[in-house]
């Protein structure tokens, strides 16, 4: 990836998409999407304008540096595509373009409806140009409807997809997760809408057809059960705090601090229920489990007997007391020892250093030869073992790879990419 | 070629799914609904965790939650007791004809039965499997118990959702149990396409944990490159102000976000230019980034005027970028997905009309369709043993009476 040289065969020899070309035209709500392509083995080439991609301004960025080729989130959103660049409101860039869909299997872009069509990307257009293209349209609420030219980003898009309703304190209202997830969810969906329509392609006589993602039902599929909740019982969900939410009413805690930070464990870390036993035993290895190590109590939590809120208060004072003495690392491996499904709260540090993923091998050093650095990257998002998911190397400068995919792909000489260079079009 | 001869996209594959409670079902529901025959193979000795979960309809029965109803629309059922010496024989006359195989076990429960990969592909080649535990395959925590509840605090999600003078609260649902699905959906359906291609199955290793990093990828390279740890910031956001939720007249949350200069100046139009928002340090964004608590009072006042569909009404004529915090009852009747008919009503033997999720895309030949309602324990034992297998009536009471197909 680091030359000029764009050999696809051995770009991108191996993986369960090798053979497709993909057209990267998206904004944050597809980039990820194609990337995960690129890391089957589909060619990802992105397509910027000559100043650069917007969310190359996104930080955070390379030592807090903010330049174009700087931005972590370009960096991991983006690594392993070719970058070209071409203008895309120009009728001469939509031309070259259409050139390079006559190529590709997939188009992924993620303009608002209305202004595609002015811009070439829509559908009828493309299909003309090549059939078997699969244009995959992924916007903030979908293609058709009265939202479909309102502008969202991430939180708007947790609103309106009900997800955010779920998140939050009963006393403080909802909240966002800080770490964009109606992103996240709308580009992971979408890869599964696109490798349908692929699959469906092979089915249907190298048919190609639209995918029409919207973010907002993205979220709205990340509710849980609450849409039951109210379908059925007519409830409302809604952020608890950290307790557990069931049926419109907040039950145990199921987040304790620790010596270190916090563990996460349901139904008071396993007292009540088929390890309550094994639970109060442990406790009660160091004198902790009080009154509970009595075959009454015992006998109750474990048949999940209804508890009064005053035994409510005091299973999760025991829990409480228990875990703010311990190390959540240690608590998790007895827990888990034990039967009860604990788990440690991370941070990102501490989710780099796990031993979980570092003895599975799962980070992944990724080199910037600009910078003369590797940095450690998110390795398989899952294991395939014919056809192994690779990560494709670091992401590209802007317009990196024009030379190679103008000339290679549409067998521009080196005087015409010379005059849509002067004419502002590449 | 015309529309109506087209096929469903995974028209004549057979996919026996051994998963559970979320993520597994949420996998094989894509493919079921998009034209797969799944077979749900459960156990009435040990009932799947969400059939035992609400809320139910017409009271409390393992075939009347809508939590696994949900999961598993377009689906059939049959019951297998795998504890049966009898039990894993018979599945491997179903799996000899079919295309996947999706399993979510504590690792090593298959091969105990005698239904690991290489087992499996001695009676059908070209097997396709995927096994989907927290943890994967292999490591230290392979075997560890849990749900997507606290997966997510492992994941990073209880760190970084919150408020940063407050605990690590997560969101309030088993959230990796609805991010990571996608994931195993998407490298499963890709391998079915190498296969197509190629007539090679494969096996996958999916570990819900390793997937669902992918939704943290810049904050995890900015401790990895910068070695900065990144905290939960309430709803703030370091590049908008404002970025936040308010409070309106109506006790509804609506949220307000701007990145740009341009939706900036949206949002003072849309708030009638009030002077606070033409000080000196409110005219750019890095300056306006430090008064964000200044910012999200004024904001908050003017909110506190209105209904939340008062507040959205005008920030939607403004063009600033602003949602209303929907409740599920709201999502019901959002005009949106009415249009988009997000919600599907299926019609269940003993739960009656119900309201299930389609997926958050349409394919415009050959759309997703959610054909029939989640399956009852066991409805389709008799067309699956009797039928598809060719198990004559003797040997089909026998396997009754043993309790085989319990």
């Amino acid at each position: 990836m680091s030359s000029n040289n764009l050999d696809t065969n051995s770009g991108f020899p191996t993986g369960a998409l090798a053979g497709y070309r993909v057209l990267d035209l998206s904004d944050e709500k597809g980039m990820l999407c194609a990337r995960l392509l690129g890391e089957m083995g589909a060619e990802v080439i992105k397509i910027e304008p000559r100043i650069g991609h917007q969310a190359r301004r996104r930080g955070p960025f390379y030592r807090d540096e903010k330049n174009s080729e700087h931005s972590l989130f370009w960096w991991v959103m983006n690594a392993g595509k070719y970058s070209v660049t071409c203008e895309l409101d120009s009728s001469e860039g939509k031309k070259v373009l259409h050139k390079l869909v006559e190529q590709c299997d997939v188009l992924i872009e993620t303009s608002v409806p209305g202004s595609s069509r002015d811009r070439g990307l829509d559908y009828r257009t493309l299909s003309r140009i090549n059939p078997s293209i699969i244009v995959a349209s992924i916007t903030n609420f979908g293609k058709t409807g009265p939202y479909r030219k309102l502008p969202a980003d991430d939180i708007v898009a947790s609103a309106l997809g009900g997800h955010m309703y779920l998140n939050g304190d009963p006393n403080r209202g909802p909240v966002r997760t800080t770490v964009q997830q109606a992103w996240a969810q709308v580009n992971a969906q979408a890869a599964v809408g696109i490798s349908i329509a692929l699959y469906s392609r092979g089915l249907n006589g190298g048919l190609g057809q639209q995918v029409d993602v919207s973010m907002q039902e993205s979220m709205a599929n990340a509710m849980d059960n609450a849409q039951q909740t109210w379908d059925i019982l007519k409830i409302n969900n809604y952020g608890p705090g950290v307790g557990r939410m069931r049926e419109g009413q907040i039950g145990a805690r199921y987040i304790y601090e620790t010596l270190d930070g916090w563990v996460a464990c349901l139904g008071y870390g396993g007292l009540v229920g088929v390890t309550a036993d094994s639970i109060v035993d442990w406790f009660n290895e160091s004198g902790e489990a009080h009154v509970l190590n009595s075959s009454t109590w015992r006998k109750r939590l474990s048949m999940m007997d209804l508890f009064t809120e005053e035994e409510q208060n005091l299973l999760e004072e025991v829990v409480a007391k228990f875990c703010k003495k311990r190390r959540k690392d240690d608590l998790v491996k007895e827990a888990q020892r034990r039967g009860a499904g604990w788990a440690p709260v991370y941070d990102p540090r501490e989710i780099v250093e796990s031993v979980q993923l570092n003895e599975r091998d799962y980070w992944i050093r990724v080199y910037h030869d600009d910078l003369g650095e590797s940095f450690f990257y998110p390795g398989p998002p899952f294991r395939l073992s014919k056809t192994p998911w690779r990560q494709r190397g670091r992401a590209p400068f802007i317009g990196e790879h024009n030379d190679a995919i103008y000339s290679d792909l549409l067998s521009l000489s080196s005087e015409d990419l010379r005059t849509m260079r002067r004419r502002m079009i590449v | 070629m015309s529309l109506n001869s087209l096929q469903k996209p995974f028209a004549g594959l057979r996919v026996v799914d051994l998963a559970w409670v979320g993520v597994g079902p949420t996998v094989s529901k894509y493919l079921a609904d998009h034209g797969a025959e799944v077979i749900r193979v459960e156990s009435a000795t040990r009932p799947e965790t969400l059939r035992r979960a609400g809320p139910f309809a017409n009271g409390p029965d393992i075939n009347n939650s809508g939590y696994y109803a949900n999961f598993n629309s377009s689906k059939y059922g049959i019951s297998i007791n795998l504890k049966h010496p009898k039990g894993p024989q018979i599945l491997k006359r179903l799996i000899a004809v079919s295309d996947v195989v999706t399993e979510s076990f504590t690792p090593g429960t298959m091969a105990d039965l005698g239904l690991s990969y290489e087992d499996l592909r001695k009676v059908r080649e070209d097997l396709l499997m995927i096994s989907m535990p927290l943890y994967g395959q292999t490591g230290p925590w392979a075997n560890y118990a849990g749900y997507g509840h606290v997966l997510q605090a492992a994941a990073g999600f209880n760190h970084l959702t919150g408020w940063p003078d407050g605990e690590p609260i997560g969101t309030g649902i088993a959230y990796t149990d609805f991010l990571v699905p996608h994931f195993a959906a998407f490298a499963l359906i890709a391998a079915l396409d190498y296969r197509r291609r190629t007539g090679e199955g494969q096996y996958i290793d999916f570990s819900q944990f390793e997937a669902a990093i992918h939704a943290l990828g810049p904050t995890i390279l900015d401790w990895t490159v910068n070695g900065h740890n990144q905290k939960r910031m309430g709803n703030r956001d370091p590049e908008a102000a404002p970025h936040g939720c308010y409070k309106c007249k109506d006790g509804e949350f609506v949220v307000i976000s701007c990145f740009t200069e341009d939706e900036w100046s949206k949002l003072r139009a849309a708030l009638g230019r009030p002077d606070w928002s033409d000080l000196e340090r409110m005219r750019r964004k890095w300056s306006r980034l430090s008064e964000q608590d200044e910012i999200d009072r004024h904001i908050g006042f003017w909110c506190e005027e209105r209904t939340s569909k008062q507040v959205f009404s005008i920030m939607r004529r403004f063009e600033v970028p602003c949602g209303i915090v929907k409740s599920p009852e709201e999502m019901q009747i959002d005009p949106q997905l009415r249009h988009r008919g997000h919600y599907w009503e299926l019609e269940h033997p003993t739960m009656g009309k119900r309201t299930y999720d389609g997926p958050s895309f349409r394919l415009s030949k050959t759309p997703g369709e959610l054909t029939k309602a989640s399956p009852l324990l066991g409805e389709d034992n008799e067309r699956i043993f009797t039928e598809l297998l060719n198990i004559d009536e003797e040997e089909y009471n026998e396997l009754l009476v043993e309790g085989v197909l319990e």
